[in-house]
């Protein structure tokens, strides 16, 4: 066994970043950094390996300093992705390396200063998860007894040989059948395999099939029917019968929403494949089309925050990769709803003794198990993981991330919802063919491609359908490897797709192989896998195993059998291994063999349909709720800045300068902007150099609104979504959305009843805006099943949120407008109507108030503002816009300032809504523009008959946000409390 | 004569297109070639006039940025290399690119002693990726890369920007003229290592520097995202003010000078 370690200098950027994290806990301590690479191949030794591994400069090979009191090491657990020691097993066989050139990494802290062991225990729980991480501590008396650090080779062992399928008798008792749904199949110890998530219901079927085809289940059948038929896979609370709606949620609401746009539309009609592909694809001009799709990974990243939101966006990459004959991915989004963090204590945006609810709710510990021996993620650790995962996920693949956002809701603190999204290009016909289509034929090869397979994510898809608790498995953590992943993407999308090599291609994610290659089996009518063909990352995995398992980075191709070897040999010139491992047929049978026994032999048609129906019932009960009574402010300048300085409105700066959003050189207005630098809601991309079009992204959401009305609740996060683009300039016709419904508790009938509620909102707010869905995810169980300090059992659901995405096209990007004044002396209008709609609003949050009045959308209204909007902003007479959201215009007002470094004067008199209610109600539709005065006449003229355009004043050069009679603050003073609470992030 | 440029791919680069998209405008024919093709047909190195190694994340940063693919590049075509460097030709490695000349040594290349890692690229001083815009200004250097340069404004993306080396090494490529360009403030003076100036740290605000001949430009901005006005950040303020003087705005913007400077070298530029 060789390990090899490489000190780095001693002013690393990685040390002071830990010397800092000691720093905030009071500790004063230097640090230094270790790389530190183990092999058991004897060539790892040689000096070729060891020098590539040293830059001469900042690295010393194997040499210590005399002066460090801690030594902490953290490394892998066996079978967790290791990014950086596939490199180095790269490097070893570069150096000369022959057959197992494995090899590990760690990262060696030597830590010099006055600190206990719990101190270094405690830094490391900060570094490490111990999910995936195994963290060694040494004093350095230690150290230096045992000669350093001792070597370790986190190598998976499975004690499986001769490892085939399992018989599994399903003629038993109800209660044993719903035992095994529940926890999983039992293995000969009496331990279970993991919950396959199936109800008795979904047993019972099941019991029948195989009753009726007189033998037992081999346990990878039942695996497999799990998988096909889980709310993950089949959304099936989505698409069965609820109360009177007998064609369920999705068909009755969503995609009857876009069937009936489309009809009515015709000729212009924008969408060319919405629901059935990994994906959604809208036109982009004659040559291009772009797709979309967000997921979420929500389960993941409760557990292991990094792991969860890396796999969560190149997974949403896959699907690009996925869409059609495979598209190229273009832009990344982002979404985090979290449990609030701790802000910079310097500037508390609340002080105690207003008798306000401070923002920083003090979060209380809870606790996976009864005995309170493993608890939750801090929301600061999840934050910061899934900051991180998107980073290493988005920046790795060069792909720009512009867009995106972060929401704070105590109530998604065991439950955090990450939203990670795709758009992609690709031609329209690629070899005269048009693009978006595809489909396996009956003697085409399965070619699996990409990353092995190990036991990482066993049971991904029915454990995110499930809610989180104690049983969460830990195997459903998996880490992405965007480099793998980075190699087949170019290969494919740039090199083997245009050759036109295959016939069809997918993606493996939720349900790995069972799920790619059984829907692609659907198309062809069948498939036969041979699955020890299949390429593992470890012997002695079984059969069921390799068929579900969720090891990241592969995508499934069906080729005809001349083109495999063509298709092989190129992949693997660009460093990609693909291998044959079945045939498509046009049996109607999922046939499997392992090394020739067949192990799984199931109807089609029963595996995709039958599922049992599982009709649902709803109930509704709209609160009743009242408005608060709340004094009006006496200093308005500080309530402004209290509003600023709210978690859900202040600046989140941070995470867009560790985002690369100018990579591929297609960025046009991104996520930071005016010299003020505003956190915008709104990106634009002009994605063809040779096209002058740009693609407008946006999102919209407003998850406290749940707890008045679902109803307004959907639709102010419709109508944001699309305001946040009309006012960035996008053609308001050509527009889609896609939409994510982010649920809890879907098994009550009450959540269903909201649920119902929602999806009718959104059917008629997008069929009056003519605005198509094209694509769609659902996430029905978000509820947090654990245990409060005292050990007691607690619920904690999110609130519905649903998450409503726009993109839409912008003829030409010189139409686009940033949200930052420009001049001194343009106007300000306020368009659209504020009413007294301060209802779960961030103003009356900060008060400790619901309220009742939520904003209720005035579809017709929002309609013709949009209209006559995009027609002003491509005649270019509009400066500056900015859509108006949580914090309502006095936020708006203040964020344009910033942008701008502009002074504004206001003059709100001629509104007859109390001040309070006028500067924070969150009305829908309405945007705040600036006009230059020489567009003054056209921009009044081009509104005419519009009711609500109202000059509000001006822009100034005295760097003072004024509104006459009601408040005077410095620029630099609102700037301050806009930047400073997530400042240290 | 119709030089030709190859932009490297492989393994994590990701900045190819839009590197050899800025070469095509300046009139380079040229292709993208995977490092495994140019391993498998070195010679081509013999029939081309510039080579970029574009940005990315190679081997994901593993190593340190742009050890590992140095390290290949090393092994396999180090003397077609070599050669490459030492006939007339230019070589340009934007972010990763320039990471990896400096682990290949063809940065510094003293006396044209290339091979020798005396110059590392290392973890921004934050630990953190940054993706900004900022400003440079041309050092004292003959490098036909920087001709008529006197600064630009560019955005920087990279997690491994800070330039670290020995006193000597830095006394030389001063003394050398080989440090083409420095980070600076907004107002023109220097950065003087202040953050975000200077995004990552560098000794002495270094953003780029040259082999002695000044034909080798290792360089941390990205010129192919600030080609065009439209790519840059203060665009719509632009845009704006154009409008209201009646004007047009500028189509290109200071990245494109690099590579018009290329194309000037070897006189390819496009005769309209």
């Amino acid at each position: 066994m060789i390990r090899i370690e490489v000190l780095s200098h001693d002013d690393d950027g990685r040390a002071i970043k830990i010397e800092n994290i000691l720093k905030n806990s009071g500790k004063t301590a230097s640090v230094r950094i270790v790389d530190v690479y183990t092999s058991e191949n004897p060539k790892a030794s040689s000096h070729e390996f060891t020098t590539s591994l040293t830059n001469p400069i900042t690295q010393k090979l194997n040499d210590f300093p005399n002066n460090f009191d801690w030594a902490l090491e953290i490394g892998y657990l066996p079978g967790v992705t290791d990014n950086t020691g596939h490199t180095a097993q790269e490097l070893l066989k570069l150096a000369g390396g022959e057959n197992d050139t494995t090899c590990y990494s760690s990262r060696l802290f030597l830590i010099k200063g006055d600190l206990e062991k719990q101190d270094i225990e405690l830094l490391a729980t900060t570094l490490s998860n111990k999910l995936i991480q195994r963290a060694s501590i040494k004093s350095r008396k230690e150290f230096n007894k045992d000669g350093g650090m001792d070597i370790i080779i986190p190598k998976v062992h499975l004690e499986n040989k001769d490892i085939s399928a399992d018989d599994i008798n399903l003629d038993i008792s109800n209660e044993e059948l719903e035992t095994i749904g529940s926890k999983g199949i039992a293995n000969k110890d009496g331990s279970r395999r993991g919950p396959l998530g199936m109800s008795l219901l979904y047993m019972q079927a099941v019991k029948e099939y195989f009753i009726k085809k007189g033998r037992p289940a081999k346990d990878i059948e039942l695996e497999t029917i799990a998988q096909t038929w889980s709310e993950h896979c089949k959304h099936t609370i989505f698409a069965s019968p609820l109360d009177e709606i007998k064609d369920g949620i999705y068909k009755h609401y969503i995609k009857r929403a876009t069937q009936e746009i489309r009809a009515k539309r015709g000729n212009d009609d924008i969408c060319v494949s919405v629901f059935s592909d990994n994906a959604g694809a809208i036109i982009f001009d004659e040559n291009w089309l772009i797709t979309d799709k967000v997921e979420t990974h929500n389960s993941p990243s409760a557990l292991d925050p990094f792991g969860g939101a890396i796999t969560g966006i190149v997974g949403v990459n896959r699907d690009c990769l996925g869409f059609g004959m495979g598209a190229k991915p273009i832009i990344n989004r982002y979404g985090y709803c979290l449990a609030p963090v701790q802000t910079s204590q310097k500037h508390l945006p609340f002080k105690k003794e207003n008798n306000k609810e401070t923002e920083k709710v003090t979060i209380p510990q809870y606790y996976r198990d009864k005995n309170l021996k493993t608890p939750i993620l801090s929301p600061e650790t999840i934050m910061n993981g899934v900051i991180q995962g998107v980073e290493v996920g988005g920046n790795c693949s060069g792909i720009p991330t512009p867009q995106g956002f972060v929401y704070f809701d105590k109530r998604y603190v065991g439950k955090p919802l990450i939203f990670v999204g795709t758009i992609g290009l690709i031609p329209r016909e690629i070899n005269n063919k048009p693009s978006h289509k595809k489909q396996a034929r009956p003697g085409d090869k399965i070619i699996m491609l990409g990353g092995r397979v190990g036991r990482d994510g066993i049971h991904g898809a029915t454990f995110s359908s499930v809610a989180l608790d104690e049983g969460s498995p830990a195997t459903a953590v998996q880490i992405g490897d965007p480099i793998t992943q980075k190699k087949f993407s170019d290969a494919l999308i740039k090199e083997v797709r245009d050759m036109g090599l295959y016939s069809a291609i997918t993606d493996n994610g939720a349900g790995g192989l069972s799920s790619s290659v059984g829907e692609m089996g659907e198309q062809s009518g069948g498939f036969h896998v041979e699955l020890e063909k299949v390429p593992l990352k470890y012997p002695g995995m079984a059969p069921w195993e390799i068929w579900i398992s969720e090891s990241q980075e592969r995508m499934t191709l069906a080729a005809p059998t001349e083109n495999t070897d063509k298709i092989i040999a190129l992949l693997a010139k660009r460093g990609v291994e693909a291998t044959v491992i079945g045939t498509y047929t046009n049996t109607n049978r999922a046939h499997i063999t392992y090394k020739k026994e067949t192990i799984m032999d199931m109807d089609m048609d029963f595996l995709h349909n039958g599922i049992p129906e599982t009709p649902l019932t709803s109930s509704f009960t709209l609160n009743d709720k009242s408005e608060p009574n709340i004094s009006e402010p006496t200093d308005y300048a500080q309530t402004l800045k209290d509003m600023l300085g709210r978690l859900n409105i202040c600046s989140k700066e941070f995470i867009a300068t560790q985002y690369d959003h100018t990579v591929q050189g297609t960025a046009v207005l991104g996520s930071l902007q005016g010299s003020g630098r505003i956190y915008a809601e709104t990106s634009i991309t002009k994605p063809v150099f040779s096209s002058p079009k740009g693609i407008v992204l946006s999102q919209g959401l407003a998850p406290r609104y749940s707890d008045i009305d679902t109803y307004h609740m959907a639709t102010a996060a419709l109508d944001t979504a699309i305001r946040n683009a009309v006012a960035a300039g996008v053609d308001f016709k050509q527009l889609a959305i896609l939409d994510n419904f982010c649920w809890c508790s879907s098994d009550e009938p009450e959540r269903l009843g909201q649920l119902k509620r929602a999806a009718e909102a959104i059917y008629n707010l997008s069929v009056l805006y003519e605005t198509p869905f094209i694509s769609g995810k659902d996430s029905m169980f978000n509820d947090f099943k654990g245990f409060d300090e005292n050990g007691d059992q607690i619920k904690i659901s999110v609130p519905p949120t649903l998450l409503i995405s726009s993109i839409g096209i912008i003829d030409n990007i010189k139409y686009s407008i940033s949200l930052e004044p420009k001049a001194v002396g343009d106007f300000i209008f306020l368009l659209g109507e504020t009413k007294d709609e301060l209802g779960a609003s961030e103003y009356y949050n900060m008060h400790g108030h619901l309220g009742q009045n939520v904003p209720q959308v005035d579809g017709e209204k929002n309609l013709q503002l949009y209209t006559l909007y995009g027609k002003a902003a491509r005649e270019e007479m509009i400066s500056s816009a900015i859509s108006i959201g949580l914090g309502g215009l006095g936020v708006a007002l203040a964020k344009k300032a910033i942008a701008g470094q502009l002074g504004l004067n206001i003059d709100l008199s001629n509104f007859d809504l109390r001040t309070d209610k006028l500067l924070f109600s969150e009305s829908q539709g309405r945007i705040l523009v600036t006009v230059s005065p020489y567009n003054i006449e056209p921009f009044k003229q081009a509104f005419e008959g519009f009711s609500d355009i109202h000059l509000i004043g001006q822009v100034t050069d005295d760097d003072v946000l004024n509104i006459n009679n009601v408040l005077e603050a410095e620029i630099k003073v609102l700037e301050e409390a806009y930047k400073t609470p997530l400042e240290n992030y | 004569m119709t030089a030709r440029v190859i932009v490297l791919s492989g393994y994590g680069l990701n900045c190819e297109e839009e590197t050899l998209h800025a070469f095509k405008c300046n009139g380079f024919s040229g292709s993208i070639r995977h490092i495994n093709d140019l391993i498998e047909n070195p010679k081509e190195l013999d029939n081309i006039q510039i080579l970029a190694i574009p940005g990315g994340f190679s081997y994901g940063d593993d190593t340190g940025s742009g050890n590992a693919f140095a390290q290949k590049m090393k092994l396999a075509i180090w003397d077609d290399l070599q050669k490459f460097v030492e006939r007339d030709t230019l070589t340009l490695g934007i972010c990763n690119g320039c990471q990896i000349l400096a682990n290949l040594g063809l940065v510094p290349g003293f006396k044209k002693d290339y091979g020798d890692r005396l110059v590392a690229v290392t973890h921004n001083v934050s630990a953190r990726y940054q993706c900004r815009w900022v400003n440079i200004k041309t050092g004292k250097t003959k490098s036909p890369w920087f001709k008529n340069i006197k600064s630009m404004h560019i955005p920087v993306a990279h997690g491994e920007g800070r330039f670290m080396m020995k006193k000597e090494t830095l006394k030389e490529l001063k003394k050398n003229n080989q440090i083409a360009a420095r980070y600076i403030k907004s107002d023109g003076s220097n950065a003087d290592g202040e953050f975000p100036y200077n995004p990552n740290g560098s000794i002495e605000d270094i953003a780029a520097i040259t082999d002695q001949s000044g034909k080798v430009l290792a360089i941390m901005p990205h010129p192919e995202r600030a080609m065009f006005t439209w790519q840059r950040d203060d665009y719509h303020k632009i845009k704006d003010q154009a409008q209201r003087n009646g004007k047009n705005i500028l189509k290109t913007s200071d990245g494109m000078t690099i590579f018009k400077n290329a194309a000037t070298y070897f006189d390819t530029s496009i005769k309209k």
